[in-house]
């Protein structure tokens, strides 16, 4: 090949790349003004002593430090992996069993699967508003007044620190689940039919069916969605936030409520609460990489 | 029903047109055609807000078009929060006036986010008029002033008198027999639990409003002068002070709110201000601390009847009588111009938030407290943030003129003002809303744990709260 057609070749690549990088262009200044922009601005406000959004002077780590030693903090941290480990433990299998069971529903599964997407549509402090009146601790309160027609006194629900996490991720579960079961319908859809039947042919049960061909074919959607799931319970904020204020004593205040105290609940130090949300984008990132890296690791098995 | 909605409707619209024709028709002349610069008015009411309102605010710009031709009015359905003004103040988009409440203009002056307005004032001659509370309060350690009190409300307590009533504490003239110390409300709270079922005292302790009520009892206890919950040593640092004998004893008063009396309402970690007045309008509590300027929230919003309402003093404690004397006032933008000063204060004075009086700003009160007698709020006579004794006078001969209620069921809480058996306070002086998070913390700890240690809750308040005084003026 001559060296006029090699020019050639490599300048029409870069005529290109150019057209490419003028193509992508819009949505990179929009990311870079939307996005990289506040999270860098975030991590150097972390590392300032602040006067609202000024920046006073440079302290080091000296937010972390301060923030890290709070009880509050400490208080929150363990609050978030409460909500994800309820999360998980009530709100990831759900919608794998909701998705089935509309799955294998013969008549009227347009219905099922609006009715099961509802929840979702409704504005979020719709909701909770909706559900504070279920759990009000008041003998008004919806869930003791169906109580009450067994016999049981009159109960506290979100004035119980043992109860109210759990609360609040029944809340969030009841509203998000629908959407994910959604997900997992469509993952379902696509497993080759000729499988089950294969199955069926060598007499196969249902449960067999699920366990041999359903559940491996959406393993690795239930995988992306689980880091997911675990990515959006880690910033949970406005559920406590509306439901129970983050009480009772801290008992269901998470991080991202934490940093929003600091920003704007009287304290406004932005280089506080940016020193927060830089910790729990920390979490997340590491928790992601694990999760990259035993994927890779199966990935590669395969 | 509609009908009579709109014919209501109708009514006040015409009564506000009424009211703001005369202050239009009485300030044809100009009063300054040299002045000349643009302001912005936050708080300006939305195109949704009812006809009436937007009406009387468009005579008020009509009536500064006239007397100040040169200066431009911008309307701004602006409202403030903490959280959105910062921003707008720094980026130089905030409206030339706004209404925070009284609990933030000592951090907003701290910070360099409010206009100074003394040479305007004082060129209105009203600066010498101010309650000096509230020159206090919004002012920086110069004497220079920032704002001006909108209005001003005194702490008490609201009474739901048919739950008096079921439980027996009324007199024969059918009055209720009301709590006068907080040992009584703990005691009254026990009766009213027992005999009706409902809730003694609605307690608010979500986010800061527990901590908020909470130094009100805990100035009853003692916690003022050098007991007080945060003060200024001899170097100039600002001490918190929450392990005082007198702010544990209130401490463990609260808990026994819960515990001993058990005349809590159930969901009190999760109630705000706004269930609070709630809870007490539809029957499910029958005490609630709160002020004057609320009224209208159990009865005209949440369906009291006004004769079934009494407003009291806030009850004694051991250490004395003390009560929150707090409201909204207007702020400026930090960057306002001399002359933009001077606009505001004119605007002010044309709204009847200064103390003025003409013709007009009294029609205007005629058709406030018409507005409020026609949906049932009690008509009852404002606490005047101005030191001015025609201008509290004229107000009070309205009030009577519409009156809707006895005020022998507020009698004792406006003498406790007038005759000072009631010694009012302002909030605590540094960073009061982190002030009272802090202390939110301690009281749902206390009223969720039983076996809870105050001391040792309250130490730790301290270290938190000591530290983030360090942080953000001592070691500044």
């Amino acid at each position: 090949m001559s060296e006029k057609s090699n020019r050639a070749r490599i300048n029409g690549k870069t005529g290109e790349n150019i057209k490419s990088w003028l193509i992508m262009l819009p949505g990179l200044l929009l990311m870079t003004f939307f996005v990289w922009e506040p999270l860098f601005e975030s991590i150097r406000m972390s590392l300032y002593k602040t006067r609202n959004v000024e920046l006073v002077r440079f302290i080091g780590l000296d937010n972390f430090v301060s923030v890290v030693g709070k009880d509050d903090f400490l208080q929150a941290l363990v609050n978030t992996f409460t909500y994800t480990f309820w999360s998980l433990l009530i709100g990831f299998g759900l919608p794998i069993l909701l998705a089935l069971i509309i799955g294998e529903t013969r008549r009227g599964k347009g219905f099922f699967r609006t009715a099961a997407y509802l929840p979702n549509m409704l504005p979020g402090l719709a909701v909770i508003i909706l559900w504070s009146a279920f759990f009000s601790g008041e003998k008004s309160g919806v869930l003791n007044i169906l109580l009450s027609k067994l016999g049981v006194p009159t109960q506290s629900y979100l004035t119980n620190y043992h109860l109210v996490i759990p609360i609040i991720i029944v809340i969030a579960t009841w509203k998000g689940a629908g959407a994910t079961a959604l997900i997992y319908m469509a993952g379902m859809s696509s497993i080759n039919a000729e499988l089950y039947e294969a199955a069926a042919i060598d007499g196969a049960t249902v449960w067999q069916r699920i366990l041999h061909i359903l559940l491996p074919a959406i393993r690795k959607l239930a995988g992306t969605l689980l880091i997911l799931q675990i990515i959006s319970v880690f910033q949970i904020m406005y559920e406590p936030m509306v439901l129970t204020k983050g009480g009772p004593d801290n008992a269901s205040l998470s991080l991202m409520q934490l940093m929003w105290q600091y920003a704007f609940g009287g304290a406004m130090n932005y280089g506080k609460a940016s020193a927060v949300a830089v910790i729990v984008t920390l979490i997340l990132l590491a928790m992601t990489a694990v999760y990259s890296y035993f994927n890779r690791r199966e990935s590669d098995w395969e | 029903m509609n009908k009579l909605c709109k014919t209501i409707s109708l009514v006040l619209a015409l009564c506000f047109l009424l009211a703001s024709l005369p202050l239009a028709a009485g300030a044809e002349e100009v009063i300054d055609e040299n002045l000349t610069c643009t302001i912005t008015l936050g708080n300006w009411p939305a195109d949704t807000a009812p006809d009436a309102e937007k009406a009387l605010f468009e005579g008020y710009k009509a009536t500064m078009a006239k007397q100040y031709p040169n200066v431009t009015l911008v309307p701004d359905y602006y409202s403030y929060t903490l959280s959105n003004y910062v921003p707008m103040a720094k980026g130089g988009t905030a409206p030339s006036i706004f209404q925070p409440p009284f609990t933030d203009p000592q951090l907003l002056i701290s910070q360099h986010l409010v206009g100074d307005v003394t040479d305007a004032l004082e060129a209105y001659g009203v600066l010498d008029k101010f309650s000096p509370s509230y020159v206090e309060m919004l002012a920086d350690e110069n004497g220079r002033i920032y704002g001006l009190p909108r209005d001003g409300y005194v702490l008490g307590m609201h009474i739901n008198i048919e739950l008096f009533r079921q439980a027996g504490l009324v007199d024969e003239a059918g009055l209720p027999i009301y709590p006068k110390t907080l040992q009584e409300m703990a005691e009254y709270g026990q009766i009213i639990k027992e005999k009706t079922g409902k809730a003694g005292l609605v307690f608010p302790a979500s986010e800061t409003y527990g901590g908020w009520l909470f130094t009100n009892i805990a100035w009853n206890f003692g916690c003022v002068g050098e007991n007080a919950l945060e003060y200024q040593d001899e170097d100039g640092r600002w001490v918190c002070n929450f392990t005082s004998p007198q702010c544990i004893a209130a401490m463990e008063f609260m808990r026994d709110l819960k515990w001993k009396y058990d005349i809590l309402n159930a969901d009190a970690t999760t109630t705000d201000w706004a269930g609070a007045h709630s809870l007490l309008g539809t029957g499910e509590a029958a005490m609630n601390f709160a002020a004057d300027d609320s009224v209208d929230q159990p009865t005209a919003n949440k369906g009291l009847p006004v004769q079934d309402f009494a407003l009291i003093p806030f009850p004694a404690g051991d250490a004395g009588r003390y009560a929150l004397a707090g409201g909204t006032c207007y702020m400026f933008a930090p960057d306002i111009t001399a002359e933009q000063g001077i606009a505001l204060m004119a605007y002010l004075r044309i709204i009847g938030k200064l103390p003025f009086l003409d013709d007009a700003i009294i029609a205007g009160m005629r058709a406030d407290y018409a507005a409020k007698r026609d949906r049932g709020a009690p008509v009852i006579p404002a606490i005047s943030a101005w030191n001015d004794e025609a201008y509290n006078a004229a107000k009070q001969a309205i009030v009577d003129e519409y009156s809707n209620v006895d005020m022998r069921l507020y009698a004792d809480f406006f003498d406790s003002l007038s005759e000072g058996t009631i010694t009012l306070k302002s909030e605590e002086p540094v960073f009061a809303q982190q002030l009272y998070r802090e202390l939110t913390a301690v009281i749902q700890r206390m009223i969720t744990r039983e076996g809870a240690d105050v001391e040792k809750a309250l130490k730790k308040a301290e270290e938190s709260f000591q530290e983030y005084l360090d942080d953000e003026i001592n070691d500044y």
